[in-house]
C-alpha cells in the first residue's frame, strides 16, 4: 500500500474538561474521498483543525508522505499543501474571480523590463489570467475571469476557493460541511469538481452531517465518537443506517410521521404567493430551493419581513413586527442560529427572552419561576446539560437548536414556524427534534416547516407545500402521491 | 468558574491597589478633606457613567453628554431665575432627556451610525449653548436660590448630598436592569439584536430608550453641577464623555453591548477620579496626567479587545 499523503498518528487533544482527540490515528491516500462522520462533539472539527494548523496535539503526530510534520499556523499548513475549505470562504468579494484563484501568489513581470529589483515590479495579468483558467479548466469550471467574486453565488465562490487551493499545488483537501449551504442542483455540480480533483490525484477529507452525500462519494469513511475512531469502512460496507448507528453507538430508528391524524380545525390562513393554511394537529413541510421564497415566507407569516394580513382562529389580523405574531399564538425558528440565540446569554435568559411578559410583572421578574419552568423544558427536550444558567455559547450545535426550540415551547403559541431546523446537527438531534415537531402538533398545534432535504419533507410532514419562484407551485398531502420525486418536480424550474 | 470570577473582579482589584498605592506615596490622600472631593468630583462622573453604562449595554455609544450636561446646568439655571427651584431642575433633567431622544431616533429611524450621530449633537448642543447663554455663565450678576446652593454645600450624615444622590440612582437603576423585564430586553438587544428582535423584542424602542436614559441622567448631572459651580457654566462638561465612556469600560462593560454592570461602571468611575486626584496630590503636571489617563483609556479598551477574543 502506498504511503498516505496524510496520517495522523495516535493523536490526542483535551482542553479543560473536555477529551477532544483520544488517541486518535488517521489515514488519508492520494486520489480518495474519505469521509469523516461523527455527531456534534465527536471530535471532527479538532481534528481538522490539527491537520489546518490551528490546534496543536497534545500528544501524537501528524505526518505528510509519511515524514512527521509541525503544524503551527494555517499557513504551515498551507505550505505543506494542506488545505481547509469552511463554511466561511477565504475569497475577497471585491476583487475578480481570476485574482482571488491566484492571490497569495499573483504572478509579476518587473515595471520597466529588464530591470528585477523586487521593489519595482507590477501584476502580470496575461500570465495571472492563463494560470486562473488553467487551474479552473482541471475542475471542469468555465467561470468569466473578471468577474467579481461578489457577484458570485455561494457555490460558485466555494468552487473559485477550490481552485486557488489547486492553483497553489494543494494535495489535500478538507471539505469541511462543503454541501450545508447548497441547493441540490449545486451539489451534483461539487460532486463534478470532486471527481475532477480525484483524476488529478488530490486527497480529499470531506465532513457532512449529510450521510446519503457521504455513501454517494466517499471511498472510505472513518466514523468518530467521543474523541475516537469507532469505524474505518471501505466503500460498499457503509449505508446511511450503518454509520449512524456506529456514530450513535445505539439505533437510530429513523422515526416518520405514522397515518396522518385527522387534521383539526384550521389554525391560521394567509395569502401569500398563494394559500396557506395550517391545521391543528398538522405538520406541513414548507420544500424550495434556495432563494425560492420559503424564508420570505415564513418570515412574512411571523411578522420580521414587512407586513402580512393573516388570521389567526378566524381572527384578522396584521402582523408588523415579530412581537404581534407571538402575541397571536406564533412562534419562529429562524434558519440561523445566531438570529435565534443571544450567544453570551444564558440558557434561561434566553427562553425568557420571547416570554418576558409571561414571568412576573413589568417592575419585577420571577426569576425562581423561570428557573423552574426553563429545567422542566430542558429536561424533557434532553439538552445536555440541563442547566437553566449555562451559557449559550458553549452548547453544541443540536442542543443549541433544542434551546430554541424551548424558547417557543415556554410560550403559549399555536403556531410554530421553522426555517430548515435540522440543518447542520447530528443525526441523533434530528430525530429528536423531530419528535419534538410531532408533539408539538400532538398538542393541538400546527408546524409549518421549511427545508431543503427532501427526504426530510416527504418523511416528516402531513402535507407538503411546494414553493418555486416566490410562489406555492404545489400542495401535496401525505398519501396521495407524496414522494420525493413529486416533491423535486415541484420545486424545480420546468425548461 | 473561579477564573471567570476573577477576570470579572480586575476592575475592583485595580481600584484598591490603585488607592493604596496612592495612599502610600502620598499620606494627604487619605485626609478626610480629601476623600470628600473624591466623592463629591466622582458623583458628577458617576450619574453620566451610569447612562452611559445603558447605553452601550445596548450596543450603542453616546459622545454627546459632556455637551447636554453645559445645557441642562444653563437651562435649569435660567428656568430657576424665572420659576423656582423645582422648575429649573426639572427643565434641566427634561433637556437632557430630549437630547437623548434625538440621539435614539436619529440612531433608530435614520439609521445613522452612533458614534457620528452624537458627534454631531455634541458640536451641535454645545453651539446652542453659546448661543443661549452668549456664552456667559447663568445668571451674570445675581445668584441662583439659596436651597439650590445649599444642596451644592451642605452634607447629610457627614456626605454631602451630592453623593446622595448617585447612591440613589445606583441602587434605583440597577433594580430596572437587573430585575425588570425591560432590563432584560436592554441586555439581549445588546448582546444580538437580530435575536432579541426574532424573540419580539421591539429592539428600536429598546436602544432609542436607552439614549434617554443616557440623555436625562447628563441632564441630572447637569443640574448638579451648577448646583455645585452655584451657576451655569457654558463650558461645563467638557472631555466628560471621554472620562464616562473610559470608567464604563475600565469597569468591564463589552463595547459590542450586551454585558456591563452599573455597579462595576462607578468602580470604573472612581478608577479614573482617584488617578487624575492622585496625579494632583503628587504634583504631576498636568500634561503629563493627561498622557497617564490617555493611556488607561487604551489598556482598558485593549482589555475588552483581549477578553472578547478569549471569550
Amino acid at each position: 500500500m502506498p504511503t498516505p499523503v496524510l496520517a495522523a498518528e495516535d493523536l490526542s487533544k483535551r482542553f479543560i474538561a473536555i477529551k477532544a482527540l483520544d488517541h486518535v490515528s488517521f489515514e488519508l491516500a492520494a486520489g480518495e474521498v474519505h469521509a469523516l462522520v461523527g455527531e456534534n462533539g465527536a471530535g471532527k472539527s479538532t481534528l481538522i483543525k490539527v491537520f489546518g494548523g490551528i490546534h496543536r496535539p497534545d500528544s501524537g503526530r501528524v505526518l505528510v508522505d509519511g515524514a512527521p510534520v509541525e503544524l503551527h499556523s494555517p499557513a504551515d499548513a498551507y505550505a505543506k499543501g494542506i488545505a481547509v475549505i469552511g463554511q466561511e470562504l477565504r475569497v475577497v468579494p471585491a476583487l475578480s474571480v481570476a485574482e482571488n484563484v491566484m492571490l497569495g501568489h499573483l504572478p509579476t513581470r518587473p515595471l520597466v523590463p529588464g530591470l528585477a529589483a523586487t521593489a519595482c515590479l507590477r501584476l502580470d495579468r496575461a500570465r495571472m489570467r492563463a494560470a486562473a483558467a488553467a487551474a479552473l479548466g482541471r475542475l471542469n469550471l468555465a467561470f468569466d475571469l473578471d468577474q467579481r467574486v461578489d457577484q458570485l453565488t455561494f457555490a460558485e465562490r466555494q468552487s473559485v476557493a477550490i481552485a486557488r487551493a489547486l492553483s497553489r499545488n494543494a494535495r489535500v483537501l478538507v471539505l469541511d460541511e462543503p454541501t450545508a449551504a447548497l441547493e441540490e442542483r449545486e451539489v451534483q455540480s461539487l460532486f463534478a469538481v470532486i471527481e475532477a480533483l480525484k483524476a488529478a490525484g488530490v486527497a480529499i477529507l470531506y465532513v457532512s452531517h449529510r450521510l446519503d452525500e457521504i455513501v454517494a462519494i466517499a471511498d472510505r469513511c472513518t466514523v468518530m465518537r467521543d474523541g475516537r475512531v469507532v469505524a474505518d469502512l471501505a466503500r460498499g460496507a457503509f449505508s446511511a443506517a450503518e454509520l449512524a448507528r456506529h456514530m450513535t453507538g445505539r439505533d437510530v430508528a429513523e422515526e416518520r410521521a405514522g397515518a396522518a391524524a385527522a387534521p383539526g380545525e384550521v389554525l391560521l390562513e394567509a395569502a401569500l404567493g398563494g394559500d396557506v393554511r395550517l391545521h391543528a394537529r398538522e405538520v406541513v413541510g414548507l420544500a424550495g430551493l434556495l432563494g425560492s421564497g420559503t424564508t420570505e415566507l415564513l418570515r412574512r407569516l411571523f411578522g420580521a419581513a414587512g407586513g402580512a394580513r393573516l388570521q389567526m382562529r378566524g381572527r384578522a389580523l396584521v402582523t408588523r413586527h415579530p412581537a404581534d405574531s407571538i402575541a397571536a399564538g406564533i412562534g419562529m425558528v429562524p434558519n440561523e442560529r445566531i438570529l435565534g440565540l443571544v450567544l453570551d446569554q444564558t440558557v434561561r435568559d434566553n427562553v425568557v427572552l420571547p416570554n418576558l411578559a409571561r414571568f412576573g410583572a413589568w417592575w419585577r421578574m420571577d426569576d425562581a419561576a423561570a428557573t423552574r419552568v426553563v429545567r422542566e423544558l430542558l429536561e424533557a427536550l434532553d439538552v445536555r446539560p440541563p442547566d437553566p444558567s449555562a451559557v449559550v455559547r458553549r452548547l453544541s450545535g443540536g442542543n443549541q437548536q433544542k434551546v430554541i426550540l424551548a424558547k417557543w415551547l415556554a410560550a403559549r403559541i399555536d403556531v410554530l414556524l421553522m426555517d430548515e431546523p435540522t440543518q447542520g446537527i447530528d443525526v441523533a438531534a434530528k430525530a429528536q427534534i423531530h419528535r419534538l415537531m410531532r408533539e408539538f402538533a400532538g398538542r393541538g398545534g400546527a408546524v409549518l416547516f421549511a427545508s431543503s432535504e427532501l427526504d426530510e419533507i416527504v418523511g416528516q410532514s402531513d402535507g407538503v407545500l411546494a414553493m418555486r419562484r416566490q410562489a406555492i407551485s404545489a400542495r401535496m398531502a401525505r398519501g396521495a402521491g407524496l414522494t420525493e420525486q413529486a416533491v423535486r418536480d415541484a420545486i424545480t424550474y420546468q425548461r | 468558574m473561579r477564573r471567570d470570577f476573577l477576570v470579572g473582579q480586575i476592575p475592583l482589584i485595580t481600584l484598591i491597589v490603585l488607592g493604596v498605592v496612592i495612599a502610600v506615596l502620598t499620606p494627604r490622600f487619605l485626609s478626610p478633606l480629601n476623600l470628600s472631593n473624591v466623592l463629591v468630583q466622582a458623583a458628577v462622573i458617576t450619574v453620566i457613567a451610569m447612562g452611559m453604562t445603558f447605553v452601550i449595554i445596548g450596543g450603542g455609544f453616546d459622545l454627546s453628554v459632556g455637551s447636554v450636561v453645559a445645557l441642562s446646568g444653563c437651562v435649569c439655571a435660567m428656568v430657576m431665575m424665572e420659576a423656582g427651584i423645582a422648575a429649573g431642575v426639572a427643565a434641566g433633567v427634561a433637556v437632557g432627556a430630549l437630547v437623548g431622544l434625538a440621539n435614539g431616533l436619529i440612531v433608530t429611524v435614520l439609521k445613522v451610525n452612533p458614534f457620528i450621530t452624537t458627534l454631531g449633537t455634541m458640536v451641535l448642543v454645545r453651539g446652542v449653548v453659546f448661543l443661549l447663554t452668549g456664552s456667559q455663565q447663568v445668571p451674570i450678576d445675581q445668584s441662583l436660590p439659596q436651597p439650590f446652593i445649599d444642596f451644592g454645600i451642605e452634607r447629610l450624615l457627614g456626605i454631602h448630598y451630592l453623593v446622595w444622590v448617585p447612591v440613589a440612582l445606583l441602587f434605583a437603576l440597577s433594580w430596572v436592569l437587573a430585575r425588570t423585564p425591560y432590563g432584560r430586553s436592554v441586555y439581549a438587544t445588546g448582546g444580538n439584536r437580530e435575536a432579541a428582535y426574532f424573540s419580539g423584542i421591539r429592539v428600536d424602542r429598546v436602544v432609542a430608550s436607552t439614549y434617554v436614559w443616557c440623555g436625562a441622567l447628563a441632564g441630572v448631572a447637569g443640574v448638579m453641577l451648577a448646583s455645585r459651580l452655584q451657576s451655569g457654566q457654558p463650558t461645563a462638561g467638557e472631555f466628560y464623555e471621554l472620562t464616562a465612556i473610559a470608567a464604563v469600560v475600565l469597569g468591564g462593560a463589552a463595547l459590542h453591548g450586551g454585558e456591563g454592570k452599573l455597579y462595576k461602571s462607578v468602580i470604573g468611575v472612581f478608577i479614573m477620579v482617584i488617578l487624575g486626584n492622585g496625579l494632583n496630590l503628587l504634583n504631576v503636571d498636568s500634561y503629563w496626567q493627561r498622557v497617564a489617563i490617555g493611556a488607561v483609556i487604551i489598556l482598558a479598551a485593549a482589555a475588552d479587545r483581549l477578553r472578547a477574543r478569549r471569550g
